[in-house]
């Protein structure tokens, strides 16, 4: 065997299974690459929980495709929360950090993926949010009634139907109702914070902020 | 209050709970009353899947490429390959031998010296030990006499004006660390006063040991040698060498 013409092609298929060809003439090599581009194909093609499952096991690349697919939702959140692109960066980091070390914590009979994963990462954003004691600024330059008004892409949810019911049962509520979720929700404020942050009784801030979900949760329904 | 009222107050505060709103105490009691009441915890459930489905309402939003780079950094192969691996260069690994020879050299050299150090301190006190006998054999009042027991000879020199004695034994047998030799004073009564201990001298046919007693020699009657322990013992305690009468 002529040692010049000698290719060594390695691939790993869930950390378990590897292949060695060596290459001794052209079809060989054609063989080697098309097994690459199946393997490829193959983990963007899993669904979410097989995916999760692989990343427990250790599949880096399984996790990439998951940070790929949902990186995008979990950076706009952390954003949300922050209004800061390095703060954000670095919950998106910790985030996915999480999901590659807790991967095996997901049960795909509970809920699916993205929200497990945003439920993560809102944590993540608000308990660093109240370890730097931050408050939220209320300044109009990142108004989020801008967030609530913008429709997503369909293309990147897994279940359309229901965020769309979800856009327009928010869009029913008023602009107060609004900023009470976006303060008790994505600024992690409590009753009490939210009432010295508006400058309201507490028992205002109680009452409306449970009428907004009464109200979000029926018309929800109603979609 | 009935059942009913109770559970409608904390029903209230069912939808708060689900965005994690409530106070701390207020969020300990729905928390606990949630236990014991199921229709609490079905309201809870459907207030928790609006409020995950809130989560998702943020238009997505592109993180910049250097994140993903910095969290593959961080994942076990990237880790594997950033860590540390010592690769030796020729410039190194004779560096490094040279130190090591370097090292070995002066190690050998001071043993050597050690060595040197503790002939020449034996040599220095067998030559001592010879000129004080030579120094005795000068003196009229010296007495020498025969050393004889198995295997074993030699001449015991006695200045009792001076309180002075001086062993002088060939081929005595050399001993393991942990003993030693003992010369002991015998008085008339038969008791043994210590008068030190020596060891045989292996580059030397002969072995010599001076005795300079702080007692008067005249109080004693003779000079015996036992096989004590390397520290030495109060009392005669191992096998007897020798003994010689004045």
């Amino acid at each position: 065997m002529d040692l010049g013409e000698f290719i060594t092609c390695h691939l790993t298929i869930r950390q378990q299974i590897h292949f060695w060809i060596w290459k001794t003439e052209p079809l060989n090599k054609l063989v080697c690459i098309m097994m690459q581009i199946r393997y490829n194909g193959a983990v963007l093609n899993l669904d979410d929980t097989q995916l999760a499952s692989q990343v427990a096991q250790g599949d880096e690349r399984a996790f990439l495709t998951l940070y790929d697919r949902y990186a995008s939702h979990v950076y706009a959140l952390t954003m949300r929360i922050f209004r800061d692109a390095n703060l954000a960066e670095e919950a998106t980091q910790d985030t996915f950090l999480k999901l590659w070390s807790r991967a095996r914590l997901f049960r795909a009979e509970r809920g699916s993926l993205l929200p497990w994963l945003l439920t993560i990462a809102r944590r993540t954003a608000l308990d660093r949010l109240r370890l730097e004691g931050r408050r939220p600024t209320l300044s109009t330059a990142d108004d989020p009634e801008e967030l609530w008004q913008t429709i997503p892409d369909a293309s990147t949810l897994p279940d359309e139907a229901r965020w769309r019911s979800m856009h327009l049962a928010v869009q029913s509520l008023s602009p107060e109702h609004r900023q009470l979720l976006e303060l008790a929700y994505y600024q992690g404020l409590t009753h009490t914070e939210i009432a010295e942050t508006l400058n309201w009784p507490l028992g205002t801030v109680k009452t409306r902020l449970r009428a907004a979900m009464e109200q979000l949760r029926r018309e929800w329904g109603e979609l | 209050m009935t059942q009913d009222q109770i559970d409608d107050i904390f029903r209230e505060n069912i939808p708060a709970y689900a965005l994690d709103a409530l106070d701390v105490e207020d969020a300990r009691a729905v928390k606990s009353h949630l236990q014991t009441c199921a229709s609490c915890r079905t309201e809870l459930a459907e207030y928790r899947a609006l409020s995950e489905t809130l989560l998702m309402m943020t238009p997505p939003k592109t993180p910049p490429a250097a994140l993903r780079r910095r969290l593959q950094g961080q994942l076990p192969s990237a880790q594997k390959r950033s860590s540390p691996r010592f690769v030796w260069s020729f410039n190194q690994l004779a560096l490094g031998l040279t130190l090591i020879i370097l090292l070995a050299l002066n190690v050998s050299s001071y043993l050597q010296i050690r060595a040197l150090q503790k002939q020449q301190v034996q040599l220095a006190s067998q030559l001592q030990n010879g000129q004080a006998a030579i120094a005795m054999l000068a003196y009229p009042d010296t007495e020498s006499l025969l050393i004889k027991a198995d295997n074993i000879s030699g001449t015991l020199l006695v200045d009792k004006s001076r309180n002075i004695a001086m062993i002088l034994v060939w081929n005595l047998p050399q001993l393991d660390s942990t003993q030693t030799y003992q010369a002991w004073l015998i008085d008339p009564q038969g008791k043994r006063t210590d008068a030190g201990i020596f060891r045989s001298q292996p580059s030397q046919p002969y072995t010599s040991a001076t005795i300079f007693s702080a007692n008067d020699l005249t109080n004693f009657v003779g000079i015996g040698v036992t096989i004590e322990p390397s520290a030495g013992s109060p009392q005669p305690t191992g096998q007897r060498v020798f003994k010689v009468d004045f």
